[in-house]
């Protein structure tokens, strides 16, 4: 019942009293003017009196900080503290069993590649020794085989037969696919003699080729070892 | 060499098709143990390749630079020369110079591009006026024993000494690795040289270097021939008794003497055991072979054809046989014959022979040849080398000018002739090539004639 009175109060003054004209920015001849007044300058509040001493209050900039020169500390006199020597214990250490390595890298001797048989390396040793003959080696084991120290021998041997093998002289029908094998000795000045054959392969013009391809070398050079070397030497024709 | 040239229809692409095995068994009486290893090669035969490395410098002398080229080039060139090797070119060589079996890499020089077989390298310093070398030869496929050779060498600093260091150390290398044949590289060529209308006796080492007169005699001295143990030289000479074999000893730096006999002498030769000189004479009125010993006495004639003999040669083998120019039968031939004057044997069918030379081993003879002789025949004077076994020929020489005078190395696989490109007589330089025929190159220059190799 109140509420309604109040509401009806309210509504009732809105329509009383309510304005009649123009509003601002509406179609009208004499507009509101504004009306500004220039001075020459604004009464502001005196400034206050500052401390100028103050750091938060002054106006002038503080000074710079002095950077002051680092400065080398002189080293103490070492004899300023005297250090009391200590006590140390004398360490014992174990000699060293094992001896020095050597400098060179000292080669593998070559293992044996079969049996040995109730040979004795010391015979060896003393043998091969003495007959070092081109003087170069400084030869302290020998406990190897001549190929494999004097594998450019070998070779030597291998072409200058093999040159010397002239398979026309072999009988083609006979001969081919066969292989005969000879031996020879080879004396200390490197020429070859007392060829025979020691497989014979069927072929009398096989075997004779082989035996005159030996035959044929004057000689592989001295030896470089040893006096004298026994070779067995196979020659096997190729079918074409 | 021309043992594989005459069998080249079963030369490398044959034996390629034979697999070898070899086996080799160290079996010294019962003492000795019983080691063997087997090899096998499918692939034929081949040359040996062969790497020379620069010497490294050990001593910082000034003077060392230059006598080490000297050496290097020198060692190289006796490699190649050689005529056994696949040398490998310098520019194919590792960086490294190792001077001492220390410093030797041998994977490095084992490998592509390299890819040698042998390296020979080492150290040179000079010091003191002295120049020592060690010089070493390694088998780069034998990495576990890899040293063939060692070699030390002290001479005077200097570049002859330098250059006769590299001879000795190429020849130890030829020596070893040729299966027992000498190197040529200390050997020497003598040779006639002719100038200020005269022709004097000359000598050089192999290669062409160190060229120095002999003799001094003013006159036209011919056909010089050095004894077996390079100690005289014997030549012929005009004199006033016309063409007289003269005697030189190379030991004494003087002449010797020689008994003259009357005639024409011409062509000295010497036995292999250096006891009896063999020449041509005309005492007996017509020129014939004579064999006299080496002063000169006990001259006695081996042969008694008309027609003129001449430029006899010992089998340097046997010095049992002598091959000679006949013109028994018109137009000069070559013949051997024993050295008694028996069995007599002509070797050439035709065409104008002369100036013979038997190989060191006795199988072949080199000499010069017209094979078409006569006016407007084709072809020309070449060199051609028979195997005196079977009377099978080559020509090595082909369209060069006119050759003549062949003579052999000592090894049996060069051969040095005189060679005129222009036909002229003053045009003639001294050539060597291997006994095939190839690698030919010019050792003198132009007015050198007449070539004779040295023992060793």
């Amino acid at each position: 019942m109140l509420h309604g009175l109040v509401v009806a109060v309210i509504l009732g003054w809105a329509f009383i009293f309510r304005t009649h004209g123009l509003n601002w920015g509406e179609q009208a001849s004499n507009a509101g003017a504004i009306q500004a007044t220039m001075v020459a300058s604004l009464p502001l509040p005196p400034t206050q009196r500052t401390l100028d001493t103050g750091v938060l209050t002054s106006e002038a900039p503080s000074p710079a900080p002095v950077i002051t020169k680092e400065k080398t500390i002189p080293p103490p006199d070492p004899k300023e503290l005297a250090i009391p020597e200590k006590f140390t214990k004398p360490v014992k250490t174990a000699e060293k069993a094992a001896p020095e390595p050597p400098k060179h890298i000292q080669p593998l001797p070559p293992q044996p590649n079969k049996a040995v048989t109730g040979e004795t390396a010391g015979i060896r040793v003393a043998q091969s020794t003495l007959q070092i003959k081109n003087g170069t080696a400084s030869v302290s084991v020998v406990d190897r085989t001549f190929g494999e120290r004097f594998a450019y021998y070998v070779n030597i041997v291998n072409s200058k037969v093999a040159q010397n093998w002239y398979t026309s002289e072999a009988d083609p029908t006979a001969s081919l696919g066969k292989s005969t094998t000879v031996v020879f000795d080879i004396n200390h000045d490197g020429v070859p003699s007392n060829v025979r054959v020691e497989t014979p392969s069927g072929s009398a013009s096989l075997d004779l080729s082989a035996v005159r391809a030996v035959q044929r070398v004057e000689g592989f050079g001295p030896l470089p070892q040893g006096d004298h070397i026994t070779v067995e030497y196979t020659f096997h024709l190729h079918p074409q | 060499m021309l043992s594989q040239n005459r069998t080249s229809p079963i030369g490398h692409t044959q034996v390629s098709r034979l697999a070898v095995f070899l086996l080799l068994l160290t079996s010294a009486a019962s003492l000795q143990a019983q080691d063997w290893f087997k090899t096998e090669t499918s692939s034929g035969v081949s040359s040996i390749r062969i790497a020379a490395a620069d010497f490294k410098p050990l001593s910082g002398d000034p003077q060392t630079a230059n006598l080490k080229k000297t050496f290097d080039t020198t060692l190289f060139n006796d490699l190649t020369n050689a005529g056994i090797f696949d040398i490998v070119a310098k520019s194919m060589l590792p960086q490294s110079t190792p001077g001492a079996p220390a410093e030797m890499n041998l994977q490095q020089w084992a490998v592509a591009p390299t890819s040698a077989a042998m390296v020979a390298f080492g150290g040179f310093s000079a010091q003191g006026g002295k120049v020592v070398v060690n010089g070493y030869l390694f088998d780069a496929k034998n990495l576990q024993y890899p040293q063939v050779l060692a070699k030390q060498y002290s001479v005077d600093a200097s570049e002859d000494a330098a250059r006769q260091v590299a001879h000795r150390f190429a020849d130890e290398i030829i020596f070893r690795l040729s299966g027992g044949s000498q190197g040529i590289a200390e050997t020497k060529i003598y040779y006639v040289k002719s100038g200020g209308g005269g022709k004097e006796i000359w000598a050089m080492d192999y290669d062409g270097a160190n060229q120095h007169p002999i003799t001094h005699l003013g006159t036209v001295s011919l056909s010089p021939r050095i004894s077996p143990d390079n100690s005289r030289l014997a030549f012929s000479s005009l004199g006033k008794e016309g063409f007289q074999i003269k005697m030189f000893s190379i030991v004494l730096n003087r002449e010797v003497s020689f008994s003259a006999g009357g005639g024409t002498n011409l062509s000295p030769a010497w036995d292999p055991n250096g006891k009896e000189i063999a020449f041509s004479s005309s005492r007996s009125g017509d020129p014939e072979i004579w064999i006299a010993d080496p002063s000169g006495s006990a001259a006695r004639r081996i042969t008694s054809f008309r027609g003129p003999d001449v430029s006899p040669v010992f089998n340097p083998r046997t010095g049992a046989q002598i091959a000679w120019i006949s013109g028994r039968t018109d137009l000069p031939q070559l013949y051997i014959m024993d050295s008694d004057g028996s069995a007599v044997q002509r070797m050439t069918d035709g065409g104008y022979a002369t100036s013979p030379s038997w190989s060191p081993n006795g199988q072949f003879l080199a000499f010069a040849w017209d094979r078409k002789y006569g006016p407007g025949a084709p072809g020309g004077q070449d060199i051609y080398v028979m195997e005196v076994a079977t009377k099978r020929w080559i020509q090595l020489t082909h369209d060069g000018g006119r050759c003549d005078f062949p003579s052999w190395s000592p090894d049996g696989r060069h051969i040095v002739y005189a060679n005129t490109s222009n036909g002229s007589a003053s045009g003639m330089k001294v050539w060597t090539m291997l006994a095939d025929g190839t690698q030919k190159r010019a050792l003198t220059g132009p007015g050198a004639d007449m070539p004779n190799w040295s023992w060793k």
